[in-house]
């Protein structure tokens, strides 16, 4: 079975949901809240190979597809994970199917999971909102929004302040959102943040990555946002879930893949990239107070720890 | 068993005295007195209470550790021996079930990926997981004893002859650290005084007997006098789980003078002050006493117009930090949270 090239038309920027519509396109059925691992793990069902090996390759030319498609750091980290997952398996079992049976059952619990992580990180997080608090997010990030409802069912009150978050306005979606669940709510422009932060009491971002050094890649802006932070003495807080750690160990910002910077089509269809705007930027570690994954509230030099945990 | 029975509410009765003590506060308590009360009140009660599963034993700890927790929130000890001891349960537990070692408890991006399901549910009856965990206390009480020995002896490392050395308030771990390195070395010692309690005073009393040349001198000079020193030196209460200090207060004006001077800020403390904690909205870590001490009662007239606040603790973040010195050596403030994922099992970070 052939994955179908995905329209152009039915883009939109958010990572998780952009990986649910990459998951629509394999699966043939639009699913909410998906991520990719799903039409991975019936990628897995599917060939009727006998050897790891084989597997591994369908897997890989999957995950590529995927990629072709859809060029965000989810879509990678979750594919390497979904990868490592296969490896690590294939190492207790020897008997092929037995393998594949097992795989199939922990990609089920894997699943389970992930979606499970959002509410584990809105638990985690919303104890370091105080009461009549200031924050300041940037762009649209589901987890974040999960966050801010977890501190409204807490009975807190606080406000909001989101940037426009361009190209995309994306600032003006988490706008709505927010004041869907009765959030007060100022957009402000992206260059004013440097004028707002002295009013915030906190930063809260999501992020599309989280890289070996514990920084962030996340949609542009972010790193502007981390550096007025720090001048200004105010927490940065980030909340990604753990599918998000990639293997990545940027020194600067040309070191992030272009791959990741720049969305599939322009990819394929510019002349020089230099003339095209990048989507997301690299936070450094230094810049960032605390992560809030569903592995614990962890520092930045944790996050290393538990990639090698994992890799090694 | 009317023996059972008896023990049973002497037990309860010996946890309500302290619990009782801490919430009253009073003279301030030794962090490691109150450490070693705790673990052997937890003792007795794995000993004596009424339990036959691990499970029932978690919970029989738990409820009675938010009990001693909630009498005096600042008391981060407590709160940490009875992490400490859940954590001993679950290990004694799965050792005797017959996990291997290797396997790791915690939550990881491995344990996502390999795990078959849910996670103990800890019902298997054990006979000798009683004598186990005793022991495994026993065990802590026996180290406990020795954490300031275990911090002096790394004295001599950080301590250079003819250094200036800065301390603030009183620490039983910072003058047993100063009294082990003049033993070999010939420094100068200044400790600032920490108004409005001044144990300041009693420390520089205590070192000068030690032939230790001290000087005194108030809080406001700190800045002042920082050009001059070498190391910055101190205790604290309690370390947070992003390597945050909660110390006396005046510690937090000391660290940022430090690091103005670029003044190395090192912090002699115990691993059972390490807590799971962070510093969140609760403040909880918080204590504020009469404020007699800032302003005597004698002063009438403006105190109708005024109000006055004594705080005893501070935060000091953790990028003022150097190093920390525990009775398991020198540690970075980033390190922190791989020194609590060994002490403590993270479904225990809340209570």
């Amino acid at each position: 079975m052939s994955p179908r090239p995905w329209p152009p038309s039915e883009r939109c920027w958010d990572s998780s949901s952009r990986t649910e519509v990459g998951a629509g396109a394999l699966g043939g059925a639009r699913s909410p809240g998906c991520p990719r691992g799903e039409p991975l793990s019936t990628r897995v069902c599917l060939p009727s190979g006998e050897t790891i090996q084989g597997l591994r390759n369908s897997l890989r030319d999957a995950i590529d597809t995927l990629s072709r498609v859809d060029s965000s750091v989810a879509v990678s980290s979750g594919g390497e994970l979904f990868l490592r997952f296969i490896s690590l398996t294939s190492l207790e079992y020897s008997d092929y199917s037995k393998c594949k049976e097992i795989m199939i059952e922990r990609g089920e619990i894997f699943l389970t999971k992930v979606s499970l992580s959002r509410n584990k990180i809105a638990k985690l997080c919303h104890p370091f909102i105080r009461d009549g608090a200031r924050i300041l997010t940037h762009a649209y990030s589901r987890v974040v929004l999960r966050v801010l409802e977890a501190a409204v069912e807490a009975k807190k009150r606080f406000s909001v302040y989101v940037t426009e978050s361009q190209p995309d306005e994306a600032g003006q979606k988490m706008a709505k959102a927010l004041r869907k669940l009765n959030i007060p709510v100022t957009v402000i422009l992206d260059a004013a943040v440097g004028y707002i932060m002295e009013k915030v009491d906190l930063v809260l971002v999501g992020a599309e990555g989280v890289v070996e050094s514990g920084g962030i890649i996340n949609k542009i802006g972010t790193n502007q946002i981390a550096v007025c932070a720090k001048a200004q003495n105010k927490p940065f807080y980030v909340v990604a879930e753990s599918f998000k750690f990639v293997r990545l160990f940027p020194l600067n910002q040309q070191d992030v893949p272009d791959r990741f910077k720049y969305k599939a089509d322009t990819l394929k269809t510019s002349q020089d990239l230099k003339e095209e705007h990048p989507w997301i930027d690299y936070t450094s570690p230094s810049l960032i107070t605390l992560l809030f994954t569903d592995l614990g509230v962890l520092t930045p030099s944790a996050v290393s720890d538990e990639l090698i945990k994992l890799y090694l | 068993m009317p023996g059972a029975a008896e023990r049973g509410s002497e037990l309860s009765e010996q946890i309500e005295a302290f619990a009782a003590r801490l919430r009253r506060g009073g003279e301030r308590p030794r962090s490691e007195d109150t450490a070693r009360q705790t673990l052997s009140l937890l003792r007795k009660i794995v000993g004596h209470g009424r339990w036959s599963r691990a499970g029932e034993l978690m919970d029989l700890i738990r409820t009675e550790g938010q009990r001693m927790t909630a009498a005096q929130p600042s008391e981060t000890t407590v709160g940490n021996m009875v992490r400490r001891v859940l954590k001993v349960i679950r290990e004694e537990y799965g050792r005797l079930h017959g996990r291997s070692e290797e396997s790791d408890q915690q939550e990881s991006l491995h344990k996502l990926l390999t795990s078959g399901g849910l996670s103990e549910d800890f019902r298997t009856p054990y006979p000798s997981l009683r004598a186990n965990v005793i022991e495994a206390i026993n065990e802590m009480l026996i180290e406990l004893e020795g954490t300031t020995d275990n911090i002096a002896m790394q004295a001599l490392e950080h301590i250079h002859s003819n250094e200036v050395i800065m301390t603030i308030g009183y620490s039983r771990t910072v003058e047993a650290f100063l009294k082990e390195a003049a033993r070999k070395r010939k420094f100068q010692v200044i400790v600032a005084e920490c108004a409005p309690f001044c144990q300041g005073h009693e420390m520089a009393v205590r070192l000068s007997k030690e032939g230790i040349e001290t000087t005194v001198m108030s809080d406001a000079a700190i800045f002042a006098v920082m050009s001059r020193v070498n190391k910055v030196i101190i205790g604290t209460k309690t370390i947070l789980a992003n390597g945050a200090l909660i110390a006396v207060s005046g510690t937090h004006t000391l660290a940022l003078a430090a690091k103005h001077h670029s003044t190395p800020l090192i912090v002699c403390a115990p691993m059972f002050k390490l807590s799971p904690q962070f510093p969140n909205e609760e403040d909880s870590f918080h204590k504020f006493v009469s404020p007699q001490e800032v302003l005597p009662f004698t002063e009438g007239e403006i105190l109708a117009k005024i109000n006055v606040h004594c705080p005893v603790f501070d935060y000091v973040p953790p990028e003022l930090i150097t190093l920390f010195i525990s009775n398991i050596g020198g540690n970075a403030p980033s390190y922190i949270y791989r020194l609590m994922s060994e002490l403590y099992h993270p479904d225990d970070y809340e209570l």
